[in-house]
């Protein structure tokens, strides 16, 4: 029944469209045109068309398993035009008057079979039922083990090594595969270049520095028969290839320091992910691995630094600094689409981003593939924490710090058990009158309190005060006492918690939080005098909001309104306080008036709740720690005084009071300050703030944090058409299908979290599967980064579009030589290093750049490599070069970028800023860091001459070149020298004479307008005109 | 005579078909689609366009910040008698501030019609508004974003995210420049010290296009383009002489590499720098300009002076051949640029008062000069903004991506039309609505390119400045 209905529809839909024009030659036409249908027609669909076009697959959206699909086509528009087959689109397309032929990848259909279909389409096209009984167009692209069979989704086997006819050419197994090819078209490679040119390729290509004259010269000069590969180790063993070879894969991680849309924030400890590129790389961590911490470094070594910075890949790209409530959701799916996407094409070499919105049109990602990839990256977010870096310093240092501790501690417990109980009971028998003042923390209880602002201030037992009455919203204490104590060292603010605040304080802001804008002392001699001011510096304090307007420093700093000490983030709800040291001891004999000025104008009803204040005569540096013993003292000296000895003295009270006495006591005070000074130089574990991408963590601030904004949604979704209000069922997390091999699905790689565990393993699970040579990705992801070193080494990968794998990328040129390196990838342990020498080794690489008219017009694009394609210097490697040469590169690695031009170190350490790309970068190509950029154009173009005729870093780099030559006194060997610095070799005579002329001239020039550095300028001039060379710029 | 300056002779015309400078005859096919191109020679030479047109330059006023359409060109009668109204089943979340959503609100202009096409115009426009005959304007449009950068990116890019190549990047990719000496692509930000649009430079960047299809930002003070003057130690015969050395140095080195095309391109880059040291200057020159000219753009008035130097030097720009001009009227949001939350009056006076006179004297001029037939010039912002008040102690009006009014003139379109309609209080746009790909396609097509056509490939996909949609308007159209 429903095969008749079905059948019904069709028949209906031919006379529908049919209708207009109905007449009996018509009817005739259609009645012939049916039964060329059945004999012929319907086979040649279903053999040539049907798989991609409504079979499988509904490639550009043509369905032609139905009259319907036909007539409608697909987005180039109706396929056919009933009755004229010569203007139909796909008439035209089979016999290929247009592109794309069809049928694709394949071969011609024969004239006969052109001619049936054309007659067919003359005679109205008409279908007698669908090819396929079930057409899946609409219920979405099925992948199948066709779909697999697609050369870079096949699993990797090592192909045989090639056999060749030239056996003298070949240095490796690469250059078998290269040759072979070569030979199969006739043709010979070149002959190795010069060790000249050789030299500098190897310096570019491996650490983007240009050799010294003497390392040109050292090698040129070494004639054993392992130079070269001497030269190569030394490169690869050196830290500026984490520097050369980092920057290509930062392109590919569209790395940046900051948000990019509106406010363009930035991203200030981002730069670790640089570092850890770098790092990674100069260590020669295994690619697999290193793919593996990028994706979940965090989940696979959370205690190792190195593996939660790699985090950072993820999370490196843009992301809207302004949201509104409307955006939120959509906004988030474009980041996760940046994180889906990113990883597909810097990994795999696919485009998954493209089946965000509907089936990938090319390649077997169905648009559920996508969501459930997606839904790795669901609650992945980006965070900046402290971490501990070096740990293994850290514990190392500090057993050594415990060794040394031990002595002294024992020294001091020694004294304190066999000589201090005896010189105590002396002392105890007459006490000194100053004992009080050198006993630590004297608190001011007898303190004069007043607001200016009308709050209240009711005095505790404590010694301190509750703050009440009228919160102002800005207020200033003058708070005053008398003292008798000379020799004062300090002064500590304390900030009391207590219930009338809220959150119990210590401020009483209605967040808990307080803001003491600014603090002064003053102190005059009771007798009578002048009033002092009393010079607060070294300030500290148990808690500090941050470390700039809100720190304890900032309550001292000159400006008494916009900054001053706070402690939310963190101490809200705890007691704290703050420390000012004199800077001169205060107090004079016959007592003292103290009096301390309090303002808190930095935020609105921000004061203290509960102060109290203490004065210390104990040398500085001051601890803020230390009880105050204002009451308690002068109890025990009492109670002292009253047992006639402190061998009578209650435990409790001997106990306490020794501790006052000892403090006092010189032997105990050096041995006890040994202590305390070894302590201080306890090893503390280094930390660091790090941007890493992962879960759990508290998320980056965000401006739209007010709105609500909440940063990610536990749920992914299937979304109609990429459109967050457009959700269609629940997607969980899967891989794509078609790099799932051997009847696996995604429980093959899925990792459960365990329990209470911070993050999902998601990210891990993803990072088994991509690493999986077996069953999973990990043969493509070989495949991918293997194309990536041939690209950078050879100019041109074997797949020309190193970010894309799939049917819109171009066919590897050399299928097995990629397989080949892959392979040899695998099993050197994912190590790259072994690999860049393979290649780097091959006579395939150390071809000379020599033309040949012949072998141009055969292959004009170099494909087969039967010659080294020159290159131009990338623009870190033309900036960096620069420096090297003039020597004012400053070779220190790693660490916070900067957006400032004239700096001097290697350019992958500036700061990327999306807002503000350093403009020299962009001009030599460097690519914006949007989405993933797989290689670079090369332009030439004239605002770049012009960076070389006037630009200020460069006239910089070409002064301080001249002032090496200038050294040599005599022309000649001035210039020959340049020549060695800038391009490796002498000039020649000719060139010799032309650039003699041009100093005699130049110098003439500036000695005339009165330069009495002349020569020296003439030599700036020179420099900066080599620097223009081609022979510079251009590698060979 | 120095031997080596012999083999200069190689002339200029030999060097350029050798090293194939003449790319235009490879049209919009151009090597540069493939990915991993080790070298391409000038990417900016002048290409043919797909279909003839008019058109050759365009220079886009835009109106930062999203100006009222209902206070502006959009005349709505029905807005002033439902002034103070509740606007039933509103939704809060339409525009940036859910909690300050006021009623319905007239616009505080007085409209009058003008021109034989009997436009309506707000009176804060009263030199614009002798021009309406040039001016096609759409007042359908609608856009993706209710917020600043989204919708800049919309409007320039032609999707609200971040990392696609603007209109203006697609336009010199797509029919490279026929400046040597100017940049091809000129953006011009705020002079006052009010900021740059949202998202900064990603409104002119080139995305994944190759990045000399970026538009060159002169910076709004100082020295307007990187490295235009020389080292200060040095004179302009020793450069010169510099650069002779250079020339005769690369030459040998190029002779003995004859078939390393960049080499030559590269030779002939410097002798276009060399010449865009003088002609980047002149061109910025307004002050050459005569005296009653630079009166009618505004020049002596204090008030719009810093804009009518920009529309000045724009016209000088496409008259020297640059393809592609950005103007921004305004820096940032809020009371910095057209984003008039408080005080729509105040605002649009203000920013009105800037522009009209310069932007009506551009069209007189480029008029005058012959030059309009060939130049498009496009008026608007990001968004529109809501008939509702934005309640205020001076109220204002907050974003709306679903209505906003542009008008086109010059470069083959059709003067005194009006496409589309909001409507009839200018909430949402309603008949004949044009999305922003609309306008796109439609600013492509009048520059002779098909919009599906213009494609560039970046990681397997085919990208378009129109995505997946785009209608060209063929009623703007001449």
């Amino acid at each position: 029944m429903h095969r008749f209905l079905f059948l019904a529809f069709v028949f209906s839909s031919v006379v529908a469209f049919a209708a207009p024009q109905v007449s009996e030659k018509h009817a005739a036409d259609m009645a012939k045109g049916l039964a060329l249908f059945k004999s012929d027609v319907r086979g040649l669909l279903n053999q040539h068309c049907l798989k991609c076009h409504g079979g499988d697959k509904v490639r550009g959206d043509l369905d032609l398993s139905t009259r319907v699909g036909l007539l409608k086509g697909g987005e180039e528009g109706p396929s056919v035009v009933l009755g004229k087959a010569a203007s139909s689109l796909v008439y035209q397309l089979i016999t290929h008057s247009q592109k794309p032929y069809m049928p694709a990848k394949a071969d011609k259909l024969t004239a006969a079979s052109i001619k049936k279909i054309a007659d067919w389409i003359n005679l109205g096209a008409p279908y007698d039922k669908p090819l396929t009984e079930k057409s899946v167009a609409g219920k979405g692209m099925q992948v199948t083990e066709d779909d697999r069979k697609f050369w870079s989704f096949v699993p990797l086997n090592k192909p045989l090594v090639p056999r060749v006819k030239n056996t003298v050419w070949s240095a490796n197994e690469i250059d078998h595969f290269i040759l072979r090819k070569l030979e199969d078209k006739k043709l010979q490679p070149n002959g190795s270049a010069a060790k000249r040119v050789l030299i500098r390729r190897l310096y570019f290509d491996l650490i983007g520095l240009p050799p010294t004259p003497e390392q040109v010269e050292g090698f040129i000069n070494d004639s054993s028969p392992d130079a070269y590969s001497k030269v190569v180790d030394k490169l690869l063993a050196s830290e500026h290839y984490g520097e050369r070879w980092g920057r290509h894969w930062l392109d590919v991680a569209r790395f940046a320091e900051s948000h990019g849309f509106e406010q363009d924030y930035d991203r200030k400890f981002a730069f670790h992910y640089r570092d850890f590129v770098i790092q990674a790389l100069n260590a020669d961590m295994p690619y697999d691995q290193f793919v593996k911490w990028q994706i979940a470094g965090d989940e696979i070594a959370p205690d190792n630094p190195l593996a939660m910075k790699a985090t950072g890949f993820l999370g490196a790209g843009v992301f809207p600094t302004q949201l509104t409530e409307k955006e939120f959701e959509s906004a988030r799916y474009d980041e996760l689409d940046d994180m889906a996407n990113t990883t597909g094409t810097a990994m795999l070499g696919m485009t998954i981003g493209c089946a965000r919105c509907h089936d990938h049109k090319f390649d077997p990602i169905p648009v559920r593939d996508y969501y459930r990839f997606v839904n790795t990256f669901a609650t992945t977010i980006r965070s900046e924490i402290d971490l501990e870096v070096d740990s293994v310093a850290t514990s190392e240092a500090a057993v050594k710090w415990e060794k040394e501790h031990r002595p002294l501690m024992e020294a001091l417990a020694k004294f304190e058990k066999e000589d201090l109980p005896r010189r105590f009971n002396a002392w105890a028998k007459n006490p000194p009158v100053d004992t009080q003042q050198k006993a630590g923390w004297m608190i001011l209880d007898h303190l004069q309190a007043k607001s200016l602002d009308g709050a209240t201030f009711s005095k505790q037992a404590d010694g301190s005060f509750i703050v009440g009455g009228k919160n102002p919203a800005n207020d200033r204490w003058v708070l005053t006492a008398e003292l008798q104590a000379t020799g004062l060292n300090a002064i500590r603010i304390e900030a009391l918690t207590d219930k009338s605040m809220k959150r119990n304080g210590p401020g009483r802001a209605s967040n808990g939080n307080f803001a003491l804008s600014d603090i002064r002392v003053f102190a005059t001699p009771k007798k009578g005098g002048k009033k002092q001011v009393v010079k607060l510096i070294n300030p500290k304090a148990t808690h500090q909001q941050n470390t700039g307007g809100l720190s304890v420093a900032s309550s001292i700093d000159g400006d008494k309104r916009k900054s001053g000490w706070a402690v939310d983030f963190g101490g809200i709800g705890k007691e704290q306080a703050a420390v000012f040291e004199f800077a001169a001891p205060v107090g004079f004999e016959g007592g003292t008036v103290l009096t301390v000025e309090m303002d808190f104008f930095v935020n609105t009803s921000h004061t203290i709740g509960r102060p109290r204040l203490a004065v210390t005569a104990v040398p500085r540096p001051v601890a803020i720690k230390g009880d105050g013993r204002a009451a308690s003292l002068a109890t025990l000296m009492e109670s002292l005084k009253k047992a006639g000895g402190a061998d009578k003295l209650n435990a409790k009270d001997r106990s306490q009071l020794m501790k006052i006495y000892r403090a006092q006591d010189s032997e105990w005070s050096k041995l006890n300050n040994k202590v305390q000074q070894h302590l201080a130089t306890k090893p503390k574990p280094k930390m660091e703030k790090v941007q890493v991408t992962s879960e759990g963590f508290k998320p980056t601030k965000h401006h739209a944090d007010g709105r609500g904004f909440p940063h990610f949604y536990k749920k992914t979704y299937f979304l109609k058409r990429g459109d967050a209000n457009q959700k269609d069922g629940e997607a969980t997390q899967g891989f794509l299908q078609v790099l799932m091999r051997g009847g696996k699905n995604e429980k093959t790689w899925q990792v459960f979290a365990p329990e209470n565990s911070r993050t999902s393993y998601r990210r891990l699970s993803l990072a088994n599967w991509i690493s999986d040579t077996q069953h999973g990705a990990g043969h493509l992801l070989a495949r991918v980064m293997a194309n990536r070193l041939w690209q950078h080494h050879l100019g041109r990968g074997i797949v020309n579009t190193p970010n894309d794998f799939g049917l819109q990328g171009e066919l590897p040129t050399h299928p097995q030589l990629l397989d080949w390196l892959a392979v040899e990838l695998i099993e050197g342990g994912w190590r790259l290093k072994p690999l860049h020498k393979k290649i780097v080794m091959s006579s395939t690489y150390r071809q000379s750049a020599d033309y040949n008219a012949v072998k141009q017009k055969a292959d004009p694009q170099n494909k087969l490599h039967w010659r080294r394609t020159p290159a131009r210097l990338q623009a870190e490697v033309i900036r960096d070069s620069l420096l090297k040469m003039s020597g004012l590169l400053d070779a220190r690695m790693y660490g916070a970028g900067t957006l400032d031009e004239r700096m001097k170190r290697r350019s992958i350490y500036f700061m990327i800023k999306r807002s503000k790309l350093i403009p020299t970068m962009q001009l030599f190509d460097s690519p914006e860091p949007l989405v993933s950029q797989g290689s670079r154009p090369a332009t030439i173009i004239a605002p770049q001459a012009l960076h070389f005729m006037n630009n200020g870093q460069v006239r910089e780099a070409a002064v301080a070149l001249a002032a090496q030559f200038e050294k040599k006194t005599d022309d000649k060997e001035a210039i020959n020298l340049a020549y060695q610095t800038v391009v490796g070799r002498e000039p020649t005579e000719l060139e010799t004479k032309s650039i003699s002329a041009f100093m005699q001239t130049q110098a003439g020039s500036y000695k005339a307008a009165g330069r009495n550095d002349a020569r020296k300028l003439a030599l700036a001039d020179l420099s900066q005109v080599l620097f223009g060379l081609n022979e510079f710029i251009y590698v060979n | 005579m120095d031997e080596l300056f012999q083999a200069q002779q190689l002339n200029r015309r030999t060097m350029l078909q050798r090293c194939g400078m003449g790319i235009g005859s490879l049209g919009l096919a151009s090597l540069l689609q493939q990915e991993g191109l080790a070298a391409t020679p000038n990417p900016l030479a002048a290409r043919q366009p797909h279909f003839k047109t008019k058109a050759r330059s365009v220079i886009w006023l835009f109106i930062n910040g999203g100006p009222s359409h209902v206070d502006t060109w959009d005349y709505k009668p029905e807005l002033a008698k439902r002034d103070g109204q509740e606007l039933k089943g509103f939704d809060k979340f339409t525009g940036f501030f859910s909690n300050a959503v006021g009623g319905l609100m007239k616009s505080p202009f007085e409209f009058k019609q003008y021109g034989q096409c009997g436009k309506h115009v707000s009176s804060i426009f009263p030199n614009l508004s002798k021009h309406t005959d040039k001016m096609a304007f759409i007042h359908s449009g609608h856009t993706e974003s209710n917020n600043h950068s989204p919708a800049l990116f919309a409007m320039n890019c032609g999707l609200p995210r971040m990392g696609y190549p603007c209109v203006g990047s697609w336009v010199t990719y797509g029919l490279g420049s026929e400046s040597d000496s100017l940049p091809a692509f000129v953006v011009m930000s705020d002079p006052k010290g009010r900021g740059l649009p949202k998202g900064h430079a990603a409104n002119w960047g080139a995305g994944f296009l190759p990045s000399v299809y970026q538009g060159t930002h002169f910076r709004p003070t100082g020295e307007p383009i990187d490295n235009l003057k020389r080292p200060k130690e040095m004179n302009a015969e020793q450069q010169r002489r510099q650069l002779d050395l250079l020339k005769t140095l690369n030459q040998k080195h190029f002779e003995a590499n004859p078939f390393e095309e960049s080499l030559a391109a590269r030779i002939e880059s410097f002798e276009l720098a060399y010449r865009m040291q003088s002609a980047a200057p002149e061109a910025l020159a307004v002050d050459k300009e005569p005296e009653h000219l630079r009166k009618m753009y505004g020049l002596d008035d204090d008030k719009c002076k810093h804009f009518a130097t920009q529309c000045l030097t724009a016209r000088r720009m496409v008259e020297r051949g640059v393809r592609f001009v950005q103007i921004y009227s305004g820096g940032m949001e809020n009371q910095r640029s057209w984003d008039g939350h408080n005080d729509i009056h105040g605002n649009h006076t203000q920013f009105a008062g800037e522009t009209d006179k310069p932007i009506a004297a551009l069209l007189e001029d480029l008029s005058q000069r012959g030059l309009l037939d060939e130049t498009l010039v496009i008026w608007g912002g990001e968004f529109g903004r809501l008939p509702l008040a934005q309640k205020s102690k001076k109220p204002g009006r907050d974003h709306n991506p679903h209505a906003l009014t542009y008008w086109l003139a010059g470069g083959g379109v059709k003067g005194g039309v009006s496409y589309g309609e909001t409507d009839e209080i200018g909430h949402k746009a309603a008949v004949n609505k044009a999305h922003i790909n609309d306008l796109h396609a439609t600013i492509l097509h009048l520059m002779g390119m098909d919009h599906e056509k213009l494609t560039y490939r970046h990681n397997g996909r085919d990208f378009r400045l129109t995505d997946v949609a785009g209608r060209v308007i063929k009623d703007v159209i001449a």
